[in-house]
């Protein structure tokens, strides 16, 4: 009894020690926002080689790793003698040396050109704690270098975020480059351009079905906007929809089964939904307004698309499965190209304002409306990147019209495409 | 012979009421050690005394020199009163008109300083000056012409003297200025007594300084809910003894970049006053208000 009290008394007298022990702060916010990042430069494996290699890889990296803004480059002047080292093994590098640099993370690569055989190794190091982030070795032809460097920037955003980068994808754009407004191809960074189509007409409105493999577009070629789809590997190509009128606007909802577009057929534009080989399944829109550019939300139960039916053209949100529209933006006096974003939380669009275009985005709900663009020139067709990272976009601020980039928050522009042709409705695949 | 049966150890120990006694006088022990420990009679803890900082350089005053023991009046004694008039309408002045005063000493001094300058200047001015006027007219009419050179010689290695004192105040002044212009005062751990910056605040901003995380990383519907907490020991030298993830966020970029961000804060960069436990919440809440 007497020890049992003593037990008792003393952890009563402990708990006033035990709590004063730690004190509690508390941090609300980093101290930086962008992350020390080494980018030596690739060093070939065996004896010198083409330099042109490692310099393009290097040139894609660091294109690309700054685009996604979420890195601050260490000044390759500071390098010390480990980047001069072949060194791919987390007990081969001197970290204290990158340390000592401010790097939190550090790209290290080698590469061999054995004829036209090109083997790249590039790894990623946390320089903190001193291990390997990720890294892989990639192998092909000297002219895929380009392509290796895109995947392993992905790779980077994938191992610092979770979530993979787009660089890997491409961008289908019309361009005027041969004359007449043809279907072209492209690196996200404007690099490697590819013209799809030859049809010495009007193409227009290109859109990508959502595994990538496919295009939608719609071409006078027959002399009426038809709807066409074309394979990007084989170039195949098949005349969708041909209804008499407009057959514009294509998008292949995420099932890949369906198609919504714009058609005129019976003079009124209205929205509707085809399947594959072109039949009509549904009618979304029946209203005296003209409605147009669809575009699907990320589950494929909604699509957004600009009407005129309360006077001004503005975005509205129908369901689907009833046919219900909402209005979703009430600002501005025309409102246009709806892009709903990947992660389904907003949708970017283009608004004149001052009698001009700028890029804005909105939630679905139609709150938090945000302005991206402020000219000069006209910023239209917003496109979102498959990680909803970015927004590709045409904008003609220098005379032609061309085709730029930048972050989901307005920040990062970047021009794509040369000023030499007329660039304009820009898609973005999804990763290849 | 009779014995009387003594008493043993055990039958002392066995009698009920001294064990209760025993208990009750260390319970009453007890109590009066924890009343004392937690303050309820007031004088275990004394009432923090308010933290004042009080910046006695920089503080304007009338006249810096007043108090001050002056290293020249030696060799001028007599003229001291006559000074002492016509110093006090000179010094009232200064510091009203700072500005006004400057200009004209920048180019004795050479020092291009702003700052420092209202304080000392009052003082290495008027003193030679009026010093050396009455002393000239008086040795005039005394003193041969010898002399009087002796004197020039003298005022200018005494204005020599001067300039040095000036820069070394100057130096002073600013190094005093840097360091706590920009340092919390005042902090809630403070006791009255310490000099500088608290060792909390301190520990709290360098850790902060070495987190390194970009918003963009995170999904941004979770960074106004995302958090996470950590515990970490630092020795009285600085160094962190040892740390852990108490409550991860669940999230991997955010846990990683909290370990990065402790990992670097592995020694601070001056000892602390005692050894430090601290439960660190990590979180975004002044990034997800401003996006607000």
């Amino acid at each position: 009894m007497f020890v049992r009290w003593m037990l008792v008394l003393a952890a009563c007298l402990a708990l006033p020690w035990s709590a004063m022990a730690a004190t509690e702060i508390e941090i609300s916010a980093p101290g930086e926002q962008s992350i020390p990042l080494a980018l030596t430069q690739f060093l070939p494996a065996q004896g010198p080689q083409a330099a042109r290699v490692a310099a393009e890889i290097n040139e894609v990296l660091d294109a690309d790793l700054d685009l996604s803004g979420l890195f601050r480059f260490v000044s390759p002047a500071a390098f010390l003698d480990d980047a001069g080292r072949i060194s791919l093994l987390s007990n081969q590098v001197n970290f204290p040396q990158w340390r000592m640099l401010g790097a939190e993370t550090l790209i290290k690569g080698t590469y061999s050109v054995a004829g036209e055989q090109l083997v790249v190794e590039a790894r990623l190091f946390d320089v903190v704690n001193r291990r390997l982030l990720t890294g892989r070795r990639y192998v092909g032809e000297v002219k895929d270098v380009r392509r290796m460097a895109h995947a392993f920037a992905d790779l980077v955003l994938e191992a610092l975020t979770g979530e993979e980068g787009p660089f890997s994808s491409r961008i289908a754009y019309i361009s005027n480059l041969t004359g007449h407004p043809e279907l072209w191809l492209m690196d996200v960074d404007g690099k490697r351009p590819i013209r799809l189509t030859n049809h010495r007409s009007i193409v227009l409105n290109p859109d990508f079905s959502p595994r990538g493999k496919e295009v939608l577009f719609t071409s006078y070629r027959a002399n009426n906007p038809d709807l066409y789809r074309k394979e990007v590997y084989s170039g195949k190509e098949a005349r969708l929809s041909y209804k008499p009128g407009l057959n514009v606007a294509g998008r292949m909802a995420p099932n890949e089964r369906e198609i919504a577009l714009t058609l005129s057929k019976d003079g009124n534009p209205e929205i509707y939904l085809v399947d594959i080989s072109g039949r009509i399944l549904k009618r979304i829109t029946d209203n005296w307004g003209i409605d147009s550019d669809p575009s699907w939300s990320p589950d494929g139960s909604r699509i957004a698309f600009v009407s005129n039916r309360q006077g001004n053209p503005h975005i509205f949100i129908a369901d689907i499965f009833t046919g219900k529209a909402e209005r979703l933006t009430t600002q501005g006096k025309y409102n246009a190209t709806p892009a709903w974003s990947p992660k389904g939380d907003r949708v970017a669009f283009s608004r004149q304002e001052g009698g001009r275009f700028d890029i804005y985005t909105i939630k679905t709900d139609g709150t938090d409306e945000r302005r991206l663009t402020f000219g000069p020139g006209n910023s239209e067709h917003p496109r979102w990147s498959p990680d909803g990272r970015f927004l590709v976009y045409s904008l003609d601020k220098s005379g032609n019209r061309a085709i730029y980039v930048m972050r989901a928050d307005g920040t990062g522009t970047r021009r794509l495409t040369t000023l030499e042709s007329d660039c304009r409705h820009p898609a973005w695949s999804s990763r290849w | 012979m009779s014995v009387v049966p003594m008493q043993t150890n055990n039958a002392f120990h066995r009698d009920p009421k001294f064990g209760r006694l025993l208990l009750l006088s260390l319970i009453a022990h007890a109590l009066i050690w924890a009343a004392f420990s937690v303050g309820w009679f007031g004088s275990g803890q004394r009432p923090k005394p308010p933290v004042y900082y009080v910046d006695l350089i920089h503080k304007p005053v009338l006249n810096p020199q007043a108090g001050r023991p002056e290293p020249r009046p030696v060799s001028k004694p007599k003229p001291e009163p006559a000074k002492s008039a016509a110093v006090p309408p000179s010094a009232p002045k200064e510091p009203a008109k700072p500005a006004v005063k400057i200009p004209p000493k920048p180019p004795e001094a050479v020092i291009p300083k702003p700052a420092p300058k209202p304080a000392v200047k009052p003082a290495a001015k008027p003193a030679p000056k009026p010093a050396a006027e009455p002393d000239r007219r008086t040795e005039q009419k005394l003193q041969s012409a010898l002399d009087e050179i002796r004197q020039r010689q003298d005022r200018e290695a005494e204005r020599d003297a001067l300039k040095d004192r000036l820069a070394k105040l100057r130096d002073s002044v600013n190094a005093a200025a840097t360091v706590p212009a920009d340092v919390p005062i005042g902090m809630p751990d403070g006791q009255g007594n310490e000099v500088g910056v608290s060792a909390l605040a301190f520990v709290q901003a360098f850790i902060q300084q070495n987190w390194v995380l970009s918003p963009y990383l995170l999904d941004q519907s979770r960074i106004a809910n995302i958090e996470a907490k950590a515990t970490l020991v630092y020795s009285t030298s600085g160094k962190l003894v040892r740390f852990r993830i108490d409550t991860p966020s669940g999230n991997q970029q955010f846990d990683d970049s909290l370990k990065r961000a402790i990992t670097k804060s592995d020694q601070l960069p001056q000892p602390l006053p005692k050894d430090l436990e601290l439960v660190v919440t990590f979180n975004l809440k002044e990034i997800a208000a401003a996006r607000r």
